[in-house]
């Protein structure tokens, strides 16, 4: 079992016009087990950004541990896929190559690499784009790419940081059914960052609330799958579960 | 009114299918301006010689093979400054961009340097290298360096953080990043870097020919000057302009365009 655990994790820095150390993570335990959907949400500032970039590796923390599969993290990794809010596509590759990127990193020919690439092309409807530039496509299809490319990857765990915040409310929702449904198909263990509580609630199997640098609570989600919103905006179950996250949230 | 619109619709036809045109038909009233001040004899011949007489000059001096031999110096002066320029240029470039104390102790000197002119550094060059081909290319990589430097630090710094990111978690070491995200996003910049610095190089080594050259387009204008002929003086001159738009128009800026506006990364 490849479980990602956060145990006691602490980020702390020195505020040099302030004068004063920050604490902008404290005691932060978390686990995620192989194959789960865990959303973390909280208000903006509650450090929730901060914990992904520490996990992914872009930040050092300064207490407590990161483990994955049992092994301490430290620095970025092909281990941890990472989908970015601003999709982050290298923007001189064709689609095919940026997916292709990670098995490229791995040494994999390059017949098979594109083989991989359309694969996982094919899983996000994008197999007409494949030869197109990233500025040649919408924001939407922009981040259906940035999610197959983490994903062709093969990573243990994907780390997704407020990867729908930037566009619109219509492509969101699309977006977000076709995640769950890639989800289902493949398992992979995700952790998702968001502030948007419906979105954290439609995704995940599990939803942490962060408030102010710590865990507030951790609420299961046990509506059954596949989602899709036209069903669930009328599910007493799903309003109740968002209207206890919300409520959380905001008292935060 | 009609005949206008007329005149403008053919124009526009003809120089989208011959885009050379769009480049040569400004000049005809220039030409035609010059032929007609000469032709007036306002001023002696062979003070204000006219555009038949450039042309003639021209054809003796390429049919004695002056003129070719010239120009090859000039241009290959050009380009090794240039390929000297851009071999040290990038890197340091690369490196003041990326690293931050590089930056903080480079960048100061960098500017004091800058501002130091490249003719400045012709009266102690001469005394350290005499006059001769030492003195010109050192002023011709002094005269590139900086444009290629100062501009790829820039692209550099504007390659976003997240890509390095996004490559690092894909896998990448810190030197594929380097090749595959931090080169290629700073291209359209160097690019944009290597253009000026060719443009001001092409005159720091007219200026220098002048002054230190034994052969070259400058020299031939300054030696022209001795001998008071104007006429080969205006065919330097027109042969600098002609031979800056074609190298700039026809090799530079498209390469710009292919590089950056392919990639969405410069907008215009």
């Amino acid at each position: 079992m490849k479980t990602l655990s956060l145990k006691n994790l602490a980020k702390t820095y020195f505020d040099p016009y302030a004068g004063s150390h920050v604490n902008a993570v404290h005691d932060v335990s978390i686990d995620v087990e192989q194959g789960e959907f865990v959303s973390v949400v909280g208000p903006s500032g509650c450090g929730k950004t901060t914990i992904l970039n520490m996990i992914a590796g872009f930040i050092p923390y300064t207490g407590g541990e990161i483990l994955l599969d049992g092994k301490p993290v430290k620095g970025p990794g092909p281990e941890r896929g990472v989908v970015f809010q601003s999709f982050a596509l290298f923007p001189w590759k064709t689609v095919l190559d940026n997916v292709g990127f990670g098995p490229k990193m791995r040494g994999v020919p390059k017949a098979e690499r594109d083989r991989i690439a359309r694969e996982y092309l094919a899983l996000a409807g994008l197999s007409h784009a494949a030869h197109r530039y990233p500025n040649e496509l919408s924001g939407g299809m922009q981040q259906r790419v940035g999610v197959v490319r983490a994903l062709a990857n093969n990573p243990d765990v994907l780390l997704m940081d407020e990867p729908f915040a930037s566009v619109d409310a219509q492509t969101r929702m699309t977006l977000q059914e076709e995640l769950t449904r890639i989800w289902q198909e493949r398992k992979p263990t995700v952790l998702f960052i968001t502030h948007d509580v419906p979105e954290a609630v439609f995704l995940a199997n599990r939803v942490v609330v962060l408030s102010k640098g710590r865990v507030l609570d951790q609420i299961e989600i046990d509506l059954p799958r596949p989602r899709v919103w036209d069903d669930l905006v009328k599910d007493d179950k799903f309003k109740q579960l968002s209207a206890r996250v919300l409520q959380m949230v905001r008292a935060a | 009114m009609n005949v206008l619109l007329q005149f403008w619709s053919g124009y526009a036809r003809m120089t989208r299918r011959w885009p050379a045109l769009a480049a040569i038909i400004p000049f005809i009233p220039v030409v035609a301006l010059w032929s007609a001040v000469a032709a007036a004899g306002i001023f002696p011949r062979a003070f204000f010689p006219g555009p038949v007489d450039v042309v003639n000059s021209f054809v003796t001096l390429t049919y004695k093979g002056i003129l070719p031999d010239y120009l090859g110096d000039s241009v290959i002066r050009l380009f090794t400054g240039a390929a000297v320029g851009m071999a040290l240029g990038i890197p340091l470039g690369v490196l003041i961009g990326t690293s931050r104390w590089a930056h903080r102790i480079c960048w100061p000197i960098l500017l004091f340097f800058q501002a130091i002119g490249d003719i400045a550094w012709l009266p102690i060059l001469l005394i350290w290298f005499g006059f001769g081909l030492t003195t010109m290319t050192f002023v011709i990589v002094y005269t590139v360096l900086f444009p290629v430097v100062l501009n790829t630090v820039l692209g550099v710094e504007s390659v976003p953080r997240d890509l390095a990111r996004a490559a690092r978690s894909l896998g990448a070491s810190p030197a594929r990043v380097l090749w595959e995200v931090t080169l290629p996003g700073a291209l359209p910049n160097i690019i944009t870097g290597l253009r000026n610095g060719l443009g001001y190089g092409w005159r720091a080594l007219i200026a220098v020919e002048m002054i230190v050259g034994t052969s070259g387009i400058g020299f031939m204008m300054f030696d022209a000057r001795r001998s008071g002929s104007t006429v080969e003086i205006l065919l330097g001159m027109i042969i600098l302009g002609l031979l800056w738009y074609i190298v700039d128009a026809w090799i530079l800026a498209p390469l710009e365009r292919a590089t950056g506006q392919r990639w969405g990364l410069v907008t215009s």
